[in-house]
């Protein structure tokens, strides 16, 4: 790679870091120790002198963006500023929109082993009525970790079973699930059922038939009821959550791990008629020719793991990506899925481009492309009039794992910026003075 | 009972045994004429006789005078071999009961075993060895570490006391515990290695400690051990040890710790040997080989193939191919049918057409054994004075087309099951008037058999085709042949003779017969079609990405033009030259002048920094991480189990790592001795050590050591208080050792494994690295370190260290840690990004590592994420090199680009931190290990030999197919 590829060369990156430092010591020592939850955005804000990536419109050298009432109002090199505006000068800085992160999950989970405080699966193997938002811990350490590394949009999703629920979009700032919740019910989870055994699989497959052959006769004889054409047929929560479904309103996300499950996926997906986004990463590069002819979004689920084969080179999963982009697949990237571990999403695109994927595409897979594929890119993804101001000030290449998000935005509301790494990271700054060490 | 010693007629002399009812006298007088007799590999009589009398061979050679008495059977020219010996079996040994007799407190060590004192001959198993043609079998004890002593038996049917030929004459060892015996210690390889150590060292230790009590009745009394009294007659005598390996590197471990102890070692070999035959055959130790191949993998779907790794296509390739290898090496080779059982032979006869010498395959049936074993006066060969036990076969034994018809032991006639009469081919009718001169041809599988019956120029194919081993049954419509309705017809086989009855649909009933006029399209698996050899280069280790050759150490490199991160006083050097010698730096700087024939490399735009070193992981360990039979297991190392055939060797090299430490888990307060490794792919196990890291002692404090509710400790206390109850165990061992050495007419001081690396630890000789989380117990521990007046080398993850940074450095503790794991379990929940910054600011001896071979791979960009919490890069890049490098006790030879340390680099596209960097090339001793662009050329190779091998099993199971096999 050439290492002006990155927006951050050496020496600027020191220079731009320590101010940055700096400003973050400011900030934590006027605060409570705990990370707040912002008020909604009280004036207009115009950041400018920015590079800022709109990721839709190109990138715009000393650019300015406005926004007010939590939504972009205008970009561009010049536009007029409000004179109530905020100004924020960002010169020799970047403008991003925000991270979205596809499959996580935050909020559900704060230490994985302690089961009483997971709410991830719930009992059996068919629960499209689960509806991951409402057990949306905001109180969650991880949930400021994420945001304050620019991840302003995470899909909690729950998982477990063969239909574990819906996933929700949540913004990584708030005081209640409900104030956090930018679009719930953004799909239907399928886990595809495991075929390494025939029996338990043709099990699992007869099930999920089951619940669409299910919800269907009660979509039609509801719909029977409702029209007076038929008698009363009582409410069933797991088939009403699927009538989106049924109506192709709402997606399903297919979670498949290996070629015979993605292509089995694929067919039963078609023949059901749905609106379809591929999960999982594994194989999804032997059948990248049949997705993109068909159509068929991807999220990939990892970027970062060693070959799932011996004999695959060290860096397969890496390359995934690539393959995909050159099929001409749409997909997005999607990081870990643990809580904690929600901040590492722009590394797994950055470790796609290290293995031959276009530096932009990286940004989009990450961004405009999640959003799209999530079904929110009305609201966030790109640098947009019109959009939700949900975006972030670096330092630099937000790819980098140097990089420094400076300030994030959600919906125009500045974003405190302490986490509880920052927060230990004073206290024992301060341990340190305290010792003279 | 009676019926078997009826069968068993020999001399009354040679018996206790009572005779109940009548006496059994039969003549065992024999005279086996016209034979070819092999009677040693390499000699042939032809046209000879063999005279056997009461089970003795009486005469052997062409001209012998036949005794009167003699029953003659005429060979017309069939084949006479020397019976064969199996060289490893548990022939006739049940398994045993949990040993609950106490006579080690370990049940698996069990020297006094004896296969003798509990053999039950096995009429069936007997049976099956002998129709592979074995007529002695060296039966060995099946279970436990050290499994007893092994026996030479006849593999004839009488009583136990007269089958055996030799008794107690070798010992068998295993490095695996068996199941059979509870689930304790040793749960691990190299906790049975280990125990198998200290169990050599008790021995001699029995011996002295009784021998002093004789002299010294005053003294306490040493304990009676069965077991170890055995193991120490046995070494004492050079009695044999047997050792079972898994495959070639068990062979080299097996090796090391005979000679540690000077054991006489036999190998029980594994097929894999051919992979590294030169280092193998080094040993001179006599290998009994199983001919156990392996099947083909399953590449039945392309989804199935996907699955399958060049390292097992490979393996199922070249396995038929080891035997020759083995033969070739000049190593001592018996075989064995251990593990091939039934098809032990038709395997001898595919390592034979891959290249093993009949004569060598007959001598590591006969000879090898029989002098292996010391029974070669009377086992062997076809001589006078031999016992009569050999066996007797239509053509050449090695050649496919040849059966066992006869096995004799001890000049009885035991019949071998015969093949199955042979229904398939071309038969002509004869004897029933409407279907005179019709034929019948039939083919197909032998268990589902098809075909068709022609009269004249009619032909009809047959409804039903069936064949039990009794009748043959056939049924066809009989219109087209002038026949009205079904014709059914059944008849017997001998051999190329048909006799039978029918019936016609009118009711007539008939006789028939009819002669093969054309034979069997045979046994497939006899006429397959030799395919033409695989070209498979030679790989070390033998699976994808190895190497066909030690990459080469070129006397000078020179590294022109670099971004050089020196990591030492220089710093990072621009547009900076480095000068390799011999593998190690030769100058760093500006503009050096190099050897003419210097190879060059320019590294304009590129960066070059020291080899990554990753301080923890827990790959290329065999045979388990943990020893979780006990808490405090400090005598396991790492060096007896290592591994050196995982691709993830290859995978670390192509992330720029080039050392590394491998530690025990976290399952033990004290676990056991590390290894620090250089990533020499393509090298031996052994070969990966650098010998001169400073010997280390994993630890672990906390949750995974407490949690263990069967076993002491359950609390962070008790962590504490098992630790300090070692050291104190330790240090009275200490005391003690020096007293004994002055002699006060004690009993000796038995040698203690468990507690000398901890001794070591204690004395400062040994580094002390400590898996901790939370600061309480480090703070705990560097306390109890203190008492004892010894520095801990390191805390291993040490995810709460940022808290006691002060009291980490007062200490003088290094820390190892994470980038930014936390949050998987409790005691992680504070871990934090800045860990390594604030550990750092206040000059701990900060590393990172990963504990995860996959994160291995790219520990550049954990340096990086340090960075944005305000690590310099330099620093950051410390945390991979020269830091880790100080804490393994390795700096003196990597962690840095600085004269007269290892060649040991990285060359970087782009700026080794950035996400979007990965290395070009990396280098170890001055040798280019990976290259990005050789890696695509070898990832091409890789999916062709992994194809060309899959088509030829497709190619093989197609064929076979088509031969109709099963």
């Amino acid at each position: 790679m050439n290492p002006n590829k990155s927006n951050c060369i050496l020496t600027q990156c020191f220079a731009l870091m320590k101010p940055a430092l700096l400003m973050l010591s400011v900030l934590i020592a006027g605060q409570a120790a705990a990370h707040t939850p912002a008020p909604p955005q009280q004036r207009p804000i115009a950041i400018v002198n920015a590079t800022i990536h709109t990721l839709t419109q190109g990138v715009i050298e000393e650019g300015t963006v406005v926004f007010d009432n939590g939504r972009i109002t205008a970009v561009g090199t010049n536009p007029s500023i409000p004179a109530d505006a905020e100004v924020i000068d960002a010169s020799g800085k970047y403008v991003y929109p925000g991270f979205i992160h596809g499959r996580t999950t935050l909020g559900l989970t704060e230490i994985g082993r302690i089961a009483v405080g997971t709410d991830l699966n719930e009992l059996g193997n068919i629960n499209p009525n689960i509806r991951a938002q409402v057990a949306f811990h905001p109180a969650s350490e991880h949930i400021p970790v994420a945001a304050v590394n620019g991840i302003l949009t995470a899909v909690s999703t729950p998982s477990g079973g063969t239909i574990p629920g819906k996933p929700a979009a949540m913004m990584t700032d708030g005081f209640t699930w409900e104030q956090m919740t930018l679009k719930e019910g953004i799909g239907l989870s399928i886990d595809w059922p495991s075929m390494n055994n025939t029996d338990n699989y043709l099990k699992a497959l007869a099930e999920l038939q089951q619940a669409f052959d299910k919800a269907r006769r009660y979509k039609q004889a509801r719909e029977a009821m409702e029209a007076g054409q038929a008698v009363f047929h009582p409410t069933d929560v797991r088939w009403e959550a699927m009538i989106p479904v049924l109506n192709r309103e709402m997606p399903v996300f297919i979670s498949a791990g290996e070629v015979r499950q993605i292509q089995a996926a694929i067919s039963w997906g078609e023949k059901e008629g749905l609106d379809m986004v591929l999960v999982g990463s594994r194989d999804m590069d032997l059948v990248a020719g049949q997705l993109a002819e068909k159509g068929i979004p991807v999220m990939l689920s990892n970027v970062i793991s060693g070959p799932a084969r011996q004999w695959e080179g060290y860096g397969q999963f890496y390359s995934i990506p690539k393959v995909l982009h050159e099929a001409g697949v749409h997909f997005m990237i999607a990081g870990d899925a643990s809580a904690a571990y929600a901040y590492r999403l722009p590394h797994h695109a950055a470790a796609a481009v290290a293995f031959g994927l276009p530096e932009e595409e990286g940004l989009k897979s990450v961004t405009i492309n999640a959003a799209r594929i999530l079904g929110i890119d009305d609201r966030v993804g790109s640098i947009e009039p019109g959009k939700d101001a949900t975006l972030m000030i670096t330092d630099g290449n937000p790819l980098e794992l140097w990089t420094s998000k400076e300030q994030v935005f959600i919906q125009g509301r500045r974003i405190d910026m302490t986490d509880k790494h920052k927060r230990l990271f004073e206290r024992y700054m301060e341990k340190h003075r305290q010792e003279q060490l | 009972m009676l019926v078997i010693i009826a069968a068993f007629c020999g001399e009354a002399h040679a018996q206790t045994t009572r005779t109940m009812g009548l006496r059994d006298n039969t003549p065992g007088v024999f005279a086996f004429t016209n034979a070819e007799i092999v009677v040693e590999p390499g000699r042939h009589i032809s046209g000879a006789t063999l005279v056997v009398r009461n089970g003795i061979i009486e005469a052997v050679s062409r001209r012998v005078q036949i005794p009167a008495d003699a029953a003659v059977i005429d060979l017309n020219g069939r084949f006479i071999y020397p019976g064969f010996i199996d060289m490893y079996s548990h022939y006739g040994l049940e398994d045993p009961e949990e040993n609950d007799d106490q006579v080690h407190w370990n049940p698996q060590i069990r020297s006094h075993y004896s296969a003798a004192a509990n053999f039950r001959p096995d009429a069936k198993q007997a049976g099956r060895m002998r129709s592979q043609g074995f007529v002695v079998a060296h039966s060995v004890p099946a279970h436990g570490l050290l499994r007893g002593q092994g026996s030479v038996v006849s593999l004839g049917e009488a009583e136990a006391n007269r089958m055996i030929i030799r008794r107690d004459m070798s010992q068998a060892l295993s490095f695996r515990r068996s199941p059979l015996f509870g689930r304790g210690y040793p749960t691990s390889a190299m906790g049975g290695i280990a125990l198998l150590r200290q169990s050599m060292l008790d021995a001699d230790w029995y011996v002295s400690a009784h021998n002093t009590y004789r002299a010294n009745p005053g003294l306490e009394r040493p304990e009676t051990n069965l077991a170890l009294e055995k193991l120490a007659g046995a070494r004492q005598q050079g009695i044999p040890f047997i050792a079972e390996t898994e495959n070639e590197n068990w062979v080299l471990r097996a090796r090391a710790i005979s000679g540690e102890f000077g054991l006489e070692l036999w190998i029980l070999g594994n097929g894999h040997e051919y992979k590294r035959i030169d280092e193998i055959s080094r040993g001179g130790h006599p290998f009994i080989l199983p001919l156990n191949f392996p099947s083909p993998p399953d590449v039945s779907t392309p989804e199935q193939a996907l699955n399958v790794s060049l390292e097992d296509l490979r393996h199922w390739y070249l396995a038929p191919g080891n035997p020759a290898k083995v033969a070739g090496a000049g190593t001592t080779m018996a075989l064995t049918s251990y593990g091939s059982q039934d098809k032990f032979l038709a395997n001898l006869r595919t390592a034979i057409e891959r290249g093993l010498d009949e004569n060598a395959a007959l001598a590591a049936l006969t000879t090898t054994p029989a002098a292996m074993l010391g029974i070669d006066n009377t086992h062997g060969t076809l001589a006078t004075g031999k016992a009569a036990s050999f066996v007797i076969s239509d053509k050449n034994l090695f050649t496919k087309e040849s059966n066992i018809l006869q096995v004799w032991v001890d000049g009885e006639h035991y019949p071998v099951k015969p093949d199955r009469e042979e229904a398939r081919g071309k038969w002509l009718l004869s004897g029933y008037d409407k279907l005179e001169g019709a034929s019948i041809e039939l083919e197909g599988q032998a268990n589902r058999l098809r075909g068709h019956i022609r009269l004249d120029d009619k032909r009809t194919r047959l409804a039903r085709v069936s064949y039990d081993n009794r009748r043959l049954m056939l049924g066809f419509p009989g219109d087209t042949l002038g026949i009205q309705g079904v014709v059914r017809m059944s008849a017997s086989i001998s051999g190329d003779q048909l006799l039978g009855i029918g019936e016609t649909a009118s009711g007539e009933f008939f006789t028939w017969k009819a002669g093969r006029t054309e034979g069997p399209a045979g046994d497939p698996s006899r006429n397959q079609r030799s395919l033409r050899p695989l070209d498979l280069p030679e790989r070390f280790p033998s699976m994808e990405y190895g190497v066909t050759a030690i990459p080469e150490q070129p006397r000078h490199v020179v590294i022109r033009n670099a971004t050089l991160w020196t990591q030492g006083p220089e710093g990072i050097l621009e547009g900076a030259d480095m000068l390799v010698e011999n593998g190690r730096i030769s100058a760093v700087g500006i503009g050096l002048t190099a050897p003419r024939r210097a190879l060059e490399i320019d590294a304009t735009g590129m960066h070059v920094t020291p080899g990554l070193i990753d301080p923890h992981i827990h790959s290329s360990i065999a045979g388990g991480v943990n020893e979780v039979g006990d808490a405090i297991t400090s005598e396991t190392r790492i060096t007896d189990v290592m591994d050196a055939n995982t691709v993830w060797i290859y995978r670390l090299l192509a992330g720029g790592i080039t050392s590394a430490t491998l530690f025990h888990g976290s399952a033990n307060p004290i676990g056991g001795q590390n290894a620090v490794i250089k990533m020499r792919w393509g090298q031996l196990p052994d070969e990966l050590l650098i010998e001169d890291a400073a010997p280390g002692l994993k630890m672990a404090l906390g949750e995974n050591v407490k949690g263990n509710t069967s076993r002491y400790p359950n609390t962070r206390q008790g962590v504490e208080q098992i630790i300090k109850d070692a050291f104190e165990a330790a240090l009275e061992y200490g005391t003690a050792m020096e007293q004994a050495q002055h002699g006060q007419g004690k009993l000796p001081v038995r040698r203690d494994l468990t507690l000398e690396p901890i001794l070591e630890v204690i004395r400062g000789e040994r580094k002390a690295h400590v898996h901790a989380y939370r600061q309480d117990e480090m703070l705990m521990m560097i306390r109890l370190a203190d008492e004892y007046g010894f520095t801990i080398g390191s805390f291993e993850h040490t995810l709460e260290g940022y808290k006691i940074a002060d009291e980490l450095r007062e200490h003088g503790a290094g820390a190892v840690a994470w980038s930014d794991w936390s949050s998987f379990k409790v005691e992680s929940y504070d871990g934090i990004l800045h860990n390594a910054r604030l550990l750092n600011d206040v000059g701990v001896l900060t590393s990172l590592h990963s504990d995860n071979t996959q994160l291995s791979t790219r520990m550049n960009w954990e340096a990086a994420k340090t960075m944005k919490t305000g690590v310099s890069e330099v620093d950051a890049m410390n945390f991979i090199t020269l830091h880790p490098a100080r804490i393994m006790g390795i700096d003196h030879r990597v962690g840095s680009l600085e004269v007269g340390k290892d060649a040991d680099f990285v060359i970087w596209e782009g700026h080794p931190m950035s996400t979007f960097s990965i290395p070009a090339q990396t280098w170890v001793d001055g040798r280019k290990y990976f290259d990005r662009e050789t890696d695509q050329a070898l990832q091409q190779e890789v999916k062709q030999e992994r194809s060309m091998i899959i088509a030829r099993i497709i190619e093989e199971q197609q064929s076979a197919a088509r031969n109709g096999q099963e």
